[in-house]
């Protein structure tokens, strides 16, 4: 072997490459590629050379520009105050690896702590199979719509959603699901909530999956999601539901109403809502569970008896199942996965369904202030409410966002005449000013 | 090492055996196959009632090494499953021919896919 002169984790020196080429009959490295000229780059960056100092100077001057809103929106992302232990644990060297937890002798942390995140999916939906995260709620929805497919318990190619289910979370499942020749077509809403009735009356035994959300994209509780799982259950079809991390403690527990897989963001807990990074929520009965996509953590006992955790049922997988493997997700967001387990531990169980309560209970109280300010009615929909609730104004939406935005917060406009506004803990000690831009809106 | 081959028996390539002589068939893998897959831990089977077409997949087979699809030799609906697999999948590596079945099929057609004979199949894995 070539002797190093660097470091021994990137053996690549000079002296090497050149010792490479040589082996290999090379005079240089870029005869090793062949990339058209067209498409080559073969100009200059532009980038001026500056310090760190200098660099880090002229960021800030940069963000400083940006506005400093107060949010008050929501539809799909929440933010929640993450504890600093957060961070200060998740920081840790052991935890900050790009690398996938395969070899369990040197991962028992990390696969540990994945276990328990998975544990806690089960207990909040009752569940009692979930894997250690997908990337997001949209992959995760679209990868219950092919695990829905693959089942034999359903035969046919309808996918059902909700009709006020957010554009995004639409066109990616849309995307999944072509390849398996699996159709998407919405239902109707009733003042918020899914409409049973015609639920019932557009589905059929070529009904697949019928995936229903609680709260719902405008905020509401639905109530009678049992219902869904009965129509479901006649058509043969799966019931899919979504949620989030800090809902599914205070709402119905999706196993007693019937859901077959739970989908849903877990990133509501431990990220802020920055970058678009997601948390795919999968969990889903025993009887899939050979059926399940991505990565799962087992319990088992290593040579000593002692209790050992690992990868498991990884036979799913591509990297052993190749074109047959249940998903193509060959990965999974441990690290975030982590995070939102040790922001759920941190806040304990007491803890969670009190931040829970609180959604219901703020998004309330908020929803009585705006109503009561001449030229709105709040909320629109007749429902409970988490964190969010829809607004209707008498002026123009745009107008009135743009009239708030100037105040220094921002809101949805969803139609002509609807605001969508969106509470937790993070914003709460906004909303007096909010009140007051409202009101000087109208 | 040498495996079991029962005379009265057919098999196909991809190493499952059949009957031939009654109205039912049935269906199962050889000791050769399930000595190259390792201990099974999970087989998925057919419901009964559901149709078979020969040389299609109809289940999965898994072990602690590999997951190989199950093939069938002929077409028809499936009359039994072994049920006893989905809690004692082993029973696959003990005793293949015999407890280790997995299904029953009424034949729809005569035709038979590409069967071999005992000697036949020998001379494959010989």
């Amino acid at each position: 072997m070539t002797q190093t002169d660097g470091s021994p984790f990137a053996p690549h020196t000079p002296a090497e490459t050149a010792a490479m080429l040589e082996a290999v009959g090379v005079d240089a490295e870029a005869d090793l590629f062949d990339i058209p000229d067209e498409v080559a780059f073969d100009g200059e960056f532009g980038i001026e050379p500056r310090s760190e100092q200098e660099i880090r100077g002229e960021l800030r001057r940069l963000f400083a520009r940006n506005d400093n809103l107060i949010e008050f929106m929501g539809r799909g992302h929440y933010s929640h105050y993450v504890p600093s232990i957060v961070d200060h644990l998740s920081d840790r060297a052991e935890f900050l690896t790009s690398y996938t937890q395969y070899q369990p002798e040197i991962t028992q942390g990390f696969l540990q702590a994945l276990f328990e995140y998975q544990s806690m999916l089960v207990e909040l939906t009752g569940l009692p199979v979930a894997n250690c995260s997908m990337y997001d709620a949209a992959t995760a929805l679209a990868e219950a719509a092919l695990l829905a497919d693959r089942v034999r318990q359903t035969s046919g190619h309808r996918i059902f959603v909700p009709e006020h289910l957010r554009e995004g979370k639409r066109l990616v499942l849309e995307n999944y699901v072509d390849g398996a020749g699996l159709v998407v077509e919405s239902y109707p809403m009733d003042d918020g909530n899914v409409d049973h009735e015609a639920l019932a009356e557009l589905t059929d035994e070529e009904t697949a999956m019928i995936y229903a959300e609680n709260p719902t994209v405008r905020g509401t509780i639905e109530e009678g999601l049992s219902e869904v799982g009965e129509i479901a259950d006649d058509n043969e079809a799966l019931f899919c539901l979504g949620s989030d991390l800090v809902a599914l403690s205070l709402l119905e527990k999706p196993a007693t109403v019937g859901a077959d897989v739970v989908v849903g963001e877990a990133d509501v807990l431990g990220l802020p809502t920055s970058y678009g990074m997601g948390l795919g929520i999968f969990a889903t009965r025993e009887s899939f569970l050979r059926q399940v996509p991505g990565r799962l953590v087992g319990v088992s006992e290593d040579a000593d008896d002692r209790r050992a955790y690992t990868l498991t049922l990884q036979t799913r997988e591509q990297h052993i199942r190749k074109e047959r493997a249940t998903s193509n997700i060959c990965t999974n967001q441990a690290w975030v996965a982590l995070r939102a387990a040790m922001h759920i531990a941190a806040l304990g169980p007491d803890g969670l369904v009190d931040l829970a309560t609180d959604c219901v209970r703020n998004a309330a109280a908020l929803a009585k202030r705006v109503d009561e300010i001449e030229g709105y009615q709040a909320p629109v929909h007749d429902r409970h409410h988490f964190r969010e609730f829809v607004v209707h104004t008498d002026q123009p939406a745009a107008a009135i966002t743009a009239d708030v935005e100037a105040e220094g917060y921002a809101i949805h406009a969803i139609d002509d005449h609807l605001l969508q506004v969106c509470l937790t803990e993070t914003n709460a000690h906004a909303t007096d000013g909010l009140v007051d831009a409202f009101q000087e809106a109208a | 090492m040498s495996f079991d081959v029962p005379d009265d028996l057919s098999y196909l390539e991809s190493h499952e055996w059949t009957t031939t002589d009654d109205d039912t068939v049935t269906i199962g893998i050889t000791d050769f196959a399930q000595d190259e897959l390792g201990d099974v831990v999970f087989v998925e089977l057919p419901a009964v009632g559901d149709a078979v077409d020969a040389g299609s997949a109809f289940g999965v087979i898994e072990s602690i090494k590999a997951v190989s699809d199950l093939y069938a030799p002929v077409s028809g609906e499936v009359t039994a499953v072994n049920e006893a697999l989905f809690d004692q999948p082993e029973l696959v590596n003990s005793d293949p021919f015999g407890e280790g079945w997995m299904l029953e099929v009424e034949p729809s057609e005569d035709e038979f896919d590409d069967l071999l004979s005992a000697e036949a199949y020998r001379d494959q894995i010989a």
